[in-house]
Formats: structure tokens, sequence, C-alpha cells
């Protein structure tokens, strides 16, 4: 019962990580830009999230908002932060990025307050299902049926639409992509929309499960994100699937081995340290980078 | 090398500054009537701290006022000249130099986070300046010398007195513990393992988690499987919030004792339903029947907004105490207050009654230990062998 205890939060986690890291590794295919600013993005969603829910006292209703507000956020911010910087070396729009990030953080302990916002109404944090045994809560099992739902989807999107395919191609071959008449400016536009939606989700989501949502949320998932497209060889959509459900895996099971001396954020980061000394391309097998 | 240099030189041109600006006033003619008393004050008012900073602020505003109103000390009223420190070492540096150059301050309150008490606490000491650290849990603070003071209890009394309360009044025996990875966290597990041997408290397993997760799935799995006893906890409301409900939802059925930064409302509104029942180990007694402590409560809640928690009134107490030493003094001069405050004797500050200080002036008083019931925070035991949980000496 233990493991699968473990198992079930593992599985939890690396939803969670999946649905972040998508994105920023998009981003990183597309335009070879580290979108450290991602992970405001998740903050911004995990705070639209708890005021929404809490005005609107519908909990469903705060995570449509989210989903809703934050591509149009996502999009702005390629816009105005990296499209100009674009003709400058990768590492100008990355140090933009981290300044968003920061000033980002700020602002939301600004506007609303360094204890952070809890949901007046949660029931989803408190309901538990005993399946055999196994308590899992819903905002858990909301987690993996999202990132089956989403991941579901993408592939679908991917492989069965037009504007799918063109974004596939624009990641994996620009130039060819272009000349075949994809255009790349509104698959950029596209991936950014798509990647914070699933960003915003994932922080509301986490918000949920904390009842809790302060400004700090997204500093963990920031640099564990970055971590995890590195070993899913960036660019790759399924290497950050596969490198995010190992992370959340190797997490909840490392507690029972290392628990005393290394915590959950140490355990993780030993374990990508050793795993990219083994495999330094990442689990995609290609280098895309 | 070159950095303290440049500290130093600017330093002295701001003394300078000040001395030029003294001397210009005393030359216009313009001492003041009425003289005054200046207390030194840092917190930190902005920055990852300034919640705690502004409610301090607001309870020693308080103090003053209080104490102006009714009359002042020794005839002359007190003046409050507060600095921003943001909870950092060089701002707690810098205006611990401000207070003393250009202020001439010689009785200082500091109501700051560890790391800018102990930051300040050697500059104050070499001024021969009286500093009473509120809330500031460092060690050092106190072994830098013999001007300085605090009003808590260190991490590790805390964790002997937890240890004693939940062998003693709860009659556990098997205990999965909880650290927080930081030196608060650290060093009062450290006090509470140390002790649980001497009571036959069997830790079953020890677990930790940095400040900044939320997410405690595989603790949650690893204490069901430890089938404890008791749960304890150090952390902060915010990491203890998350922690207690995610146990209760994981099923952990078992009593769970948290330390001393639990005790805030926010841990009960993140934690809601799952956090009654829990034991806050050091807490603050809010229902004790003290006219001046619900006094307290109405005029912060009046100022504030808000209820004030264990900072506002520890920080509101040590100006109190500051103005009651210089009264017993009869003098403001730092050696005498100094003393005067070492002298202390059953002293009430607004978080409970203050036995006295020990040779290192760390405090001796009882320990509270709330419970959460019906969504408040409940007094639930008084410990009150002081031995058990004596402070470090000198």
């Amino acid at each position: 019962m233990y493991y699968i205890d473990l198992a079930v939060s593992g599985l939890s986690f690396g939803c969670m990580y999946a649905m972040m890291a998508v994105g920023l590794t998009l981003v990183y295919g597309l335009l070879r830009i580290l979108h450290v600013a991602h992970a405001a993005i998740f903050a911004l969603g995990a705070y639209i999230t708890v005021l929404v829910a809490n005005a609107s006292g519908s909990v469903g209703f705060g995570l449509l908002a989210a989903i809703a507000v934050t591509p149009l956020f996502g999009m702005a911010v390629y816009r105005l932060l990296y499209e100009p910087l674009l003709s400058y070396r990768p590492d100008v729009p990355m140090i933009a990025s981290v300044g968003l990030l920061v000033l980002m953080q700020d602002a939301f302990r600004i506007a609303f307050g360094e204890q952070g916002v809890t949901f007046q109404h949660n029931a989803y944090a408190f309901r538990i299902f005993d399946i055999a045994g196994v308590r899992v809560n819903a905002v858990q099992i909301a987690m993996l049926v999202c990132a089956i739902v989403v991941f579901a989807g993408l592939h679908f999107f991917t492989t069965h639409t037009r504007i799918g395919i063109g974004w596939r191609a624009t990641v994996s071959r620009p130039r060819i992509a272009t000349s075949f008449g994809v255009d790349a400016v509104r698959v950029r536009y596209l991936n950014f929309a798509i990647g914070s939606a699933l960003a915003a989700l994932a922080g509301g989501l986490v918000g949920l499960l904390n009842n809790l949502v302060d400004p700090v949320i997204g500093y963990v998932v920031s640099y564990k994100a970055l971590a995890i497209i590195v070993l899913g060889g960036l660019g790759s959509v399924r290497g950050t699937l596969i490198a995010s459900l190992v992370l959340g895996m190797v997490e909840s099971y490392g507690t029972i081995f290392v628990g005393t001396w290394l915590n959950r954020d140490a355990i993780a980061f030993v374990a990508l340290i050793a795993l990219l000394m083994i495999r330094p391309q990442g689990f995609s097998g290609a280098r895309t980078a | 090398m070159l950095y303290p240099t440049a500290k130093l030189s600017r330093f002295t041109a701001k003394t300078l500054v000040g001395a030029v600006a003294v001397a210009a006033y005393v030359l216009a003619g313009g001492a003041p009537a009425n003289a005054q008393i200046k207390i030194g004050f840092q917190a930190p008012l902005t920055g990852f701290a300034a919640t705690d900073g502004k409610s301090a602020k607001i309870a020693a505003d308080m103090a003053i006022e209080e104490i102006n109103n009714a009359g002042g000390v020794l005839g002359q009223k007190l003046e409050l000249i507060s600095y921003d420190d943001q909870a950092k070492s060089d701002q707690a540096i810098f205006t611990a130099n401000k207070l003393i150059g250009e202020d001439g301050v010689k009785l200082v309150v500091n109501a700051s986070y560890s790391a800018s008490g102990r930051a300040a606490a050697p500059v104050f000491q070499k001024a021969g300046v009286v500093m009473i650290a509120a809330y500031g849990v460092h060690p050092e603070i106190t072994t830098t010398g013999d001007f300085m003071f605090r009003l808590v209890h260190l991490g590790p009394p805390q964790g002997r007195a937890t240890a004693l309360f939940v062998s003693n009044d709860l009659k556990l025996k098997k205990i999965s513990a909880i650290t927080m990875d930081n030196d608060y966290g650290q060093a009062t597990m450290e006090g509470f393992l140390g002790a649980a041997q001497k009571y036959g408290i069997q830790v079953i397993n020890k677990y930790s988690y940095s400040l900044t997760d939320r997410q405690f799935g595989s603790i949650v799995a690893s204490v069901k499987r430890d089938e404890p006893d008791g749960v304890y906890a150090t952390g902060y409301f915010f990491t203890g919030g998350p922690l207690v409900a995610q146990l209760r939802a994981g099923g952990v059925t078992a009593p769970i004792i948290g330390s001393q930064a639990f005790d805030s409302q926010k841990f009960i509104e993140i934690a809601g339903p799952a956090s009654e029942g829990t034991y806050i180990a050091d807490s603050f007694d809010r229902g004790r029947n003290d006219a001046a402590l619900q006094k307290f409560f109405a005029e912060f809640q009046k100022r504030a907004g808000y209820p004030p928690e264990n900072v506002a009134a520890i920080s509101y107490s040590a100006v109190e105490l500051m103005a009651d030493a210089i009264k017993r003094a009869n003098s403001a001069d730092p050696p005498k207050v100094r003393d005067a405050l070492a002298a202390t004797k059953n002293y009430p500050l607004l978080t409970g009654e203050l036995i006295g200080f020990n040779s290192l002036h760390e405090v001796i008083m009882p320990i509270s230990v709330n419970v959460v019931k019906d969504g408040k925070m409940k007094l639930f035991a008084k410990l009150g062998d002081l031995s058990a949980f004596a402070p470090p000496e000198k």
C-alpha cells in the first residue's frame, strides 16, 4: 500500500510538471529562448484561479478564467518582450525573461500580500476518494485527468489538424516549414497561447492542492521545469512528458531512501544530475539543441 | 577588503554630516523645551518580511503613544526613530550606524528577523547601545555581548518543551518527525530529538522538506506507513497549513504538533477543517483574561484592520519593557538601563509572564501550547517546568 501511495503522489507531481514544462520546451524548440518567465505565467494562472474563484464562488470558473486570460498574457510577452530581442544572442531574451519573472513575483507580493491568498471554498482539496484503500484527493485526480486530456489533445492536434502539423513542422524544421507556406509568426503566437494556458492550469491546480497561492508558488517549479526540458531533450514534447513523470516518481520514491537527510527538491536535483551524466542527450534520443 | 573600507568611509561621512547638523542646531539655539528620550527601532518595512515588519511598527507606535499619553517616562516623552532594515544584514548594519551616528540613539528595539538582528547586534554592542531583540531567534544575537536582550525562546528550548509536552501531556510514545530545512526548523527539531530520548519518545522516522515546498505527498505516504502515535513538524504557517491539510487528506489521524511559527490565523485558513485539533507549541495565549491584552487586541485591530500576530504583541511589549527599564533605572543611560533590564522580575509581556533574564539575557518564561478548536486558537496547556527548557547560559 505504501508503494501505491507513493506512486499516486509521484504521478500527480509528474503530471503537474509535464503541463508546466511542455510550454517551456516548445518555446525553446521554436525560438531557442529559455522562457524563464513561464513560471510567472504559472503563478499568474494560480492567482487568477484563486481570485476569480473567491469572487464568483466557483473553482471551475476560476480555472476557466485562468486558462482564458493567460494565453493573452503569454502572447503579449512574446510580442513585447521577445520579438524585439530576437535578433540578439539567445541569452539576451533569456535575461529579459529572468527580469520579467522577478518583476512579476514582486508585483504579486505587492498586489496580493506576502501571506498569499487562500480559497474561500475549496471542496476539492478536502474531498477524498478511497479507492481500494488508497486515499486520493480530488485535486490529484484532476491533475492526472487534465494531463491525460491535454497530452491526448495535443497529440491529436499536432497529427490531425493543418495548423497543428504546421506547428510541429516549424518546431523541428523551421526553414523548410516556412518554405511550405507555414506562417511561422502565427505558430509562435499559437505556441505561447497554448503553453501559457497549460502552465496556468497547472498553477491553478497546485494552488487548489495547497489551498494557498503565495508569491513563491512558481519558484520551485521554475527551475525544476528548466531541468526537465533539458532532461527531456530540449524541444521534445514526448521527452518532456517522460522526464516529468520520471522526476515525479524519483521525488516520491526517493523519500523512502534519503528522506531523512535530503528533502524532495534536493532528491530531484541529485537525480537530474545523475541522469544527465548517464544520458546527456536526454530522453528524446536525438539532439535537437 | 574594499567593501568594508568603502562602508566605513560612508559611515564617517554620515557621522560628519550629522555632527555638523547637530552643531548648527545647537548654535541656532534650538534646544527643545521638553527633552525627549529616543528609542531606535528596526523592522523590515519592505521586502519579503514586510508583513511582519508593518505589524511590528504599528504595535510599537501604539506603545509609544500610550506611554506618552500617560505622561511619558521620567517626565520626558519617548520618540520612536524607526528604520526599514528589509530583514537584510547590510541594511541592518547601515541603519544601525544611522541610528547611532545621526540620531544619537542609545536604546534600540530590534523587531526584525534573525539575519538582520544578528548583523545589527555587534554594531550596537560596540557603541554601548542597549538592544532588545523582539523576536529574532539567532543564537548569536545574545552571545554578542551584555547589551543584548531577547524576548522569545530559542529554537532548541522550544523543541525540548515540545518533547516534554508530547510525553507528559499527550502521553505519545511513537513520533514521526518532519523538519523544515532552515535554521529555525532544524534548531527546533534538534532540541526535540535530544529531549525525546530523555522522555522515552521513540522517533520512528525523520523527514525534511524545503522552505519553498508546499506538496508533501511522499512524506504523507511515509508517515502513514509509520503508523505513529503523533506527528511533530517544524515550519511556518504557510508550510504547516498545506502539510496538515495533506496529512489529514492522506488519512493520517494521529495528533499533529506544530512549532511556534504555525501560530497564525492564516494557518487555520489554509488547512481549513483539517487544522482542527492541531497543537502548536510555544504559541501566544490570546484568550488570557488580561485587560491589557484585550485592549491591545481591540486597538491593534482598529489601526491595522487585521488581528495582531505574535510579532505585533512582542514588539509592543519590547517597547513597553524598555520604558519600564528606563523608569526603574531612573535614567536613560545605557549601562543603567541594561542593568535594570537584566534585573527584570515577573514582568507581564503580552505574550506571557516574563520571569526574568538568564546570564545570557535569554528569557525565562513558561511556554504555552495552543490547540485549534472550532477554527480558533485556544490555550491547551501551560508548561511551567522551566528547567526542562532552560535557555543556554553564558
